[in-house]
């Protein structure tokens, strides 16, 4: 009993990241009908510079804001320049090319200058655990989904409630449409994707405390939130954050009962059944192609 | 230069190119490195008609070529399976992993394969380190025989020459395929997937064809790997590999015959240059993607045959000839249309279709008949469009049955109902826009080959026939909307008139018993409006049934059998022209209420 509310805390926690990323990639999904396809590495990012600028004495209260501006605006500069040239229709590939061209040379770039290795950030909620039982968990980690959940209830409260969120939809929803009713589109997805990269950073400095940051810690976690995402049926953020946090919680149980080498073998399998089984997204509505 | 000549041109001097490099006298390492070099590009090859054609990108290319490699290091070693078959399952293993990933990801978006093939082949890097009794795990499997092929032992010399004629195959099916209606087929789902199920193509099964295509050849190559390497690790098969591969189709040239080639050389020569970046080396390869993608997105080979065609072509004055040409019309162009004129083709019967509360068609029904025109008006939003997807497939009714040709459509997709004869344009045109005129009529054929696959990939009689029946079809099709001058022109140059002339002729091609033309006017001069309802009364003559929707009432009334009023999805008034303008109801509804419009405005019904 006890082992599985571990899994379920620990998976919660693992699930939270994927939703913080899974939401990111919703973001730009909605504004562009693309993404910035290596956007684990600005999840990445996030965690690394911000552990960066308190190895050179910013504290953290600045680290972390100044960490998650850095992203955001990496975030638009791949909009501008990676994304917006190279996605001209529905079947355009380009914006895939490109923004894996830029992961690659961020990781490897990172890799050279900050090193291979991981390095911890400092948290005052990862120092001791909560222990019940035989076993315990971080403050940390219980941190993670539930800011997971307020990000997206932020995220909800911001489309339904602002001007610039309710813009945003009308771009969701038909981009010619909303640009001419006078929405600058381009701008519109740029701030989506600088916004969709500040989650990410946000994400990986939560994570930082308790897996320490590397420049290889988001590719894998990019991947695997992509496909969350798309799972999910990449239309809403309520879904995409129930099925990141479910399967943040099914990669536990499979390593508890299973193995931890079949993680993600086993879970990459299931996430491909359930496209099968839902080839719109669980959450997606069947897409009604105007003809 | 044509492909045809292309392609000749790059196998003859490719090979002679290879001979040459023998009779060098190379080291053994030189003819290591380029047996490689050629293995990869089989990959390349598959992959190239996978993005270029379908438009579909893979990024677990390289674990399926892992997939054919480790099979048949398997097979080869734990059951001592020769050198042909073991490369044959891996090839199988391959193909059959490729359509098992393609089928839920091609139904709803490219984008979705390319994120499917990354979970797989991460899946295959975590299974190959974990298996072990069957991977050999980290350590791979080591000491695979070297293979033997009718009683001759493959050494690195001979074996130079089996992957060279793979390779040669490997081209030779690219070249085949791409040239051909598979080859149309692909381009045109990835160029637009409405059109395409239009004319009959099965998108899905096209799209996981195509998939399932560069798997294969992917497989191939991982096979012709365990047998120069003679052992297989997990290392090789990476998703970096993946991109190498990727880079290898873009920067040689995405669609182009020599493109994969020319990228596996430069790939495999250029590492070795790379080497003395250390730890920037991954960055090196980034940058380089992003350069291409920059600088030069046609690839190496694509911008040469750009400023080629640029230096060679000079502009000629093409012209539009008259049409409608009926004397173009060969016997038999049109000749599905056999029922004979005033049998009924097809028969709607209470077709009922809300999207969430909205109610767009209302129980309507309407009867179509053979040679005649069935016109199909009402204002804005009454639901014609809606009509016309649900008659030719593209939604499904909430409630409702139809009849076409007989048969009941319940259950049918747009693609077969296409099968079966019925055809359509769409409101606002849909060619595919960066094929040639000619090509886009000869996709409107695509369903009336009966040559096989294999028929097609070895060019044998059947489908030589064929292809030139077909074309000679196409062409008077094209004669017939007088577009003969702009055969070899992009769909997507012509002036939008033009355009529209086209679409109904590939929808001909398609032979119909019925044809959906969805505002065929609009946009059109008066001169051209002109045109147009001479060559719908040409197509009537011939026997084919139309339904009109139109907003140009006069042109309804006067080539239309019977007319079907809808208002809000309701029909409101049906029957013959002369009936229908005389109706309160569709006065009312264009104009609103009678009683406060003098009569005299009801009269010039055109919009």
């Amino acid at each position: 009993m006890e082992q599985i509310l571990q899994f379920i805390l620990s998976g919660l926690s693992q699930g939270g990241v994927y939703a913080l990323v899974a939401i990111g990639f919703y973001m730009m999904w909605a504004a562009t009908k693309a993404a910035n396809f290596t956007h684990g590495d600005i999840f990445m990012l996030g965690a690394v510079a911000t552990v960066s600028l308190a190895a050179a004495g910013v504290p953290l209260i600045l680290a972390i804001p100044l960490a998650i501006l850095i992203s955001a605006f990496a975030g638009a500069l791949i909009e501008r320049f990676a994304v917006r040239p190279f996605n001209l229709g529905p079947s355009s590939i380009g914006w895939m090319l490109t923004t894996i061209a830029i992961g690659l040379m961020m990781e490897s770039a990172l890799t050279a200058t900050y090193g291979p290795l991981g390095r911890p950030l400092y948290s005052p909620l990862a120092e001791t655990p909560i222990r019940f039982g035989g076993s315990g968990i971080y403050a940390q980690e219980l941190l993670i989904p539930a800011v997971a959940i307020a990000v997206m209830l932020c995220l909800e409260a911001f489309y339904h409630r602002t001007i610039l969120g309710r813009a945003m939809l009308a771009v969701a929803t038909n981009r010619t449409a909303a640009g001419l009713m006078g929405i600058d589109v381009n701008q519109i997805s740029m701030i989506a994707y600088a916004m969709a990269a500040a989650v990410g950073a946000l994400a990986g400095i939560l994570l930082a405390p308790v897996a320490e940051a590397s420049p290889s810690m988001g590719a894998l976690i990019g991947l695997k939130a992509f496909v969350v995402a798309i799972v999910a049926g990449i239309a809403n953020a309520r879904g995409v954050v129930i099925v990141a946090l479910s399967y943040g919680v099914l990669e536990k149980f499979i390593e508890g009962f299973i193995s931890t080498g079949a993680r993600n073998a086993i879970g990459f399998a299931v996430l491909i059944l359930l496209l099968l089984a839902f080839p719109n997204g669980i959450f997606g509505k069947q897409g009604v192609s105007k003809v | 230069m044509s492909p045809r000549i292309q392609f000749w041109v790059i196998l003859v001097f490719g090979l002679a190119a290879l001979y040459l490099f023998r009779e060098s006298g190379p080291t053994n390492y030189a003819i290591g490195v380029l047996t490689r070099c050629m293995i990869l590009a089989i990959v390349a090859v598959g992959l190239n008609i996978l993005i270029g054609q379908a438009g579909l990108v893979s990024l677990g290319q390289a674990a399926l070529y892992g997939l054919g490699a480790y099979v048949a290091a398997w097979l080869a070693l734990r059951t001592g399976m020769a050198f042909l078959p073991a490369v044959a399952c891996g090839i199988v293993a391959s193909g059959m992993m490729g359509a098992a990933l393609a089928y839920p990801s091609v139904r709803v978006r490219g984008v979705y394969l390319a994120v499917i093939t990354i979970a797989f082949g991460l899946i295959f890097q975590n299974i190959l380190i974990e298996w072990v009794p069957v991977t050999g795990g980290t350590l791979g499997l080591t000491g695979i025989p070297r293979g033997e092929a009718f009683g001759v032992r493959l050494t690195r010399q001979i074996y130079f020459w089996v992957v060279a004629g793979s390779l040669a195959l490997a081209f030779i099916i690219q070249y085949t395929l791409v040239y051909s209606r598979y080859g149309r087929a692909m381009r045109a789902t990835a160029q637009s997937e409405n059109a395409a199920s239009a004319l009959g193509i099965n998108v899905a099964n096209t799209r996981m064809f195509a998939f399932v295509v560069s798997a294969a050849l992917a497989g191939l190559g991982g096979g012709l790997y365990t047998f120069l390497n003679l052992f297989v690790n997990y290392e090789t098969f990476t998703f970096f590999q993946s991109i190498s591969f990727l880079l290898m189709v873009i920067f040689g040239g995405v669609g182009t015959l020599a493109g994969p080639l020319v990228g596996a050389g430069i790939l495999t020569y250029i590492p070795e240059f790379f080497q003395n970046f250390k730890e920037w080396q991954v960055f090196a390869y980034g940058v380089m993607l992003a350069a291409v993608m920059f600088l030069m997105p046609a690839g190496i080979v694509g911008t040469i045959a750009g400023l080629w065609t640029y230096a060679t072509t000079r502009s000629r004055a093409r012209e539009a000839k008259p049409w409608p040409n009926a004397a173009a019309l060969p016997a038999g162009t049109l000749d599905q249309a056999t029922a004979g004129k005033g049998t009924t083709v097809a028969e709607v019967d209470r077709f009922t279709i809300k999207f969430g509360g909205l109610t767009a068609v209302n129980e309507a029904s309407l009867v179509v008949r053979a040679g005649e025109v069935h016109g199909l008006i009402g204002p804005n939003g009454a639901g014609k469009s809606s009509m016309l997807n649900l008659m030719s497939g593209f939604y499904r009714p909430t409630s409702g049955r139809m009849t076409f040709a007989s048969q009941p459509t319940e259950g049918l997709k747009s693609h077969d109902l296409a099968r079966r004869g019925l055809a359509r344009t769409f409101q606002n045109t849909e060619l595919f826009g960066d094929m040639t005129v000619l090509d886009n009529v000869l996709v409107g054929c695509h369903v009336h080959y009966r040559s096989t696959l294999v028929e097609t990939l070895l060019r044998l009689p059947r489908f030589l026939r064929e292809e030139r029946e077909m074309t000679e079809r196409a062409r008077s099709l094209l004669e017939l909307v007088g577009l003969t001058d702009y055969a070899d022109e992009l769909a997507k140059n012509l002036p939008f008139g033009h355009q529209r002339r086209l679409e109904i002729a590939r929808a001909l091609a398609l032979r119909p018993r019925m044809l959906l033309l969805d505002e065929p006017a609009a946009g059109l001069t008066h001169a051209e409006i002109e045109q147009l309802k001479e060559l719908i009364r040409i197509l009537t003559a011939n026997g084919i049934a139309i339904v009109l929707v139109e907003h140009h009432v006069d042109m309804v009334m006067n080539l239309s059998s019977d007319v079907t009023v809808l208002d809000y999805g309701l029909v409101i008034a049906s029957g013959a022209p002369a009936k229908i303008q005389d109706d309160p109801k569709v006065i009312e509804a264009y104009f609103g209420n009678v009683q406060s419009i003098p009569a005299h405005a009801a009269e010039p019904v055109v919009s």
